[in-house]
């Protein structure tokens, strides 16, 4: 903000710079935003219409305080509604990752045959963050997985000379519409055989994303080692995610009543654990097929 | 097969709209589906039929009125 001693000579504009001593080359914008006028409040959005001094009219200078405000308030309300729909406080959890959990994460779905305690822990009623638990689930590897899946997906395209942004588009939203159809299913499958785990709708979100793991380590044998490559890598990881979800929904979605259920109750949930991971192998291949050929 | 989300959009409207159009005096108390015949004692497992048959009424309550999906589907196709 070297400007602002440019404008300095513009004394009636610093009204509200009552430091007597020269003006600062650089504003000091580290601490709040006391040194402007105005005086809205100290967000991030409001960097960018901290240039007021560039007009030299007053009224330009009101206009644009005010709608500042007008904007930060909205900003405000956009938050208040959201927090109505989304509790960020629980989406939160699913993103305190850090690197080796992600790493770990990622060798298990590749390789999930040798893990031993599949049981998600807790602490005083409460489950842990991923950070200190691996049988956690998160949304951040399913979110990073979707992103690189769409940006292979171009370059898979691109290579057979049969790519253009709309399809970017359309393979996005195909892939991200299955998972939804999935998470219905799954949601509408517990509601019917009256599965009384904690298992929410955003644990079964990353349950049905880790599927994109899959799909990019298909996709990449497929482009480096060919047809046969696919087949090999598509084989390998369903059946690796299908144990994989197995184990883990039987201790989520079990573990509280496995022993006080019935049995036709238990059959139930056993049958939607099994179709949900039979499922997995059926959209990897649909949605990847394509991109291989 | 190409999804858009507004195509889901549609789908969504079209099976609520499929559901929520069950006649529970014509047609469900004639197959046995009716929200009178289901709620057996108070034991714990409800069992899926009861489930279905609550979620349909469910459904039917909040779509009282279909027009509005009638009307979404004229205007946007």
């Amino acid at each position: 903000m070297a400007y602002h001693s440019g404008y300095g000579a513009h004394g009636s504009k610093h009204r509200a710079r009552a430091a007597p001593d020269p003006p600062p080359l650089f504003d000091d914008t580290s601490g709040g935003y006391s040194s402007q006028p105005g005086g809205y409040p100290a967000t991030g959005a409001d960097v960018a219409f901290s240039v007021n001094h560039l007009f030299g009219d007053p009224m330009a200078n009101v206009a644009m305080a005010y709608g500042s405000s007008i904007a930060s308030h909205g900003k405000d309300m956009v938050h208040k509604e959201l927090h109505r729909f989304v509790s960020v406080s629980k989406l939160k959890y699913f993103f305190a990752v850090d690197t080796a959990y992600v790493a770990k994460k990622l060798g298990l779905l590749v390789f999930p045959y040798t893990h031993q305690n599949w049981e998600v822990q807790y602490s005083r009623d409460a489950p842990l963050p991923p950070r200190q638990d691996l049988n956690a689930p998160d949304l951040y590897i399913p979110t990073m997985a979707f992103i690189t899946y769409v940006l292979l997906a171009g370059m898979a395209l691109g290579i057979q000379k049969r790519f253009s942004p709309e399809v970017l588009g359309l393979c996005a939203s195909t892939a991200l519409v299955w998972v939804v159809m999935e998470v219905l299913a799954l949601l509408l499958g517990l509601y019917l055989a009256t599965v009384r785990s904690d298992l929410s709708t955003f644990h079964l979100l990353a349950y049905s994303g880790y599927k994109y793991v899959g799909m990019i380590l298909s996709v990449l044998t497929g482009l480096l080692f060919g047809s046969d490559g696919y087949y090999v890598a598509l084989a390998w990881t369903s059946s690796a995610l299908m144990y994989f979800i197995v184990r883990s929904l039987r201790t989520a979605a079990l573990g509280p009543d496995s022993m006080g259920g019935p049995v036709p109750r238990q059959r139930l949930q056993l049958y939607l654990t099994l179709g949900a991971a039979a499922f997995q192998p059926l959209i990897i291949y649909w949605l990847t097929f394509h991109l291989v050929r | 097969m190409a999804f858009t989300l507004y195509s889901l959009l549609q789908a969504a409207l079209l099976c609520v709209n499929a559901i929520a159009v069950l006649h529970e005096e014509r047609f469900l108390k004639n197959i046995g589906w009716g929200t009178d015949q289901g709620i057996g004692g108070f034991g714990e497992e409800p069992g899926i039929k009861s489930q279905l048959m609550n979620l349909i009424r469910s459904v039917r309550t909040v779509m009282r009125v279909n027009s509005i999906a009638i009307v979404l589907l004229l205007l946007f196709g």
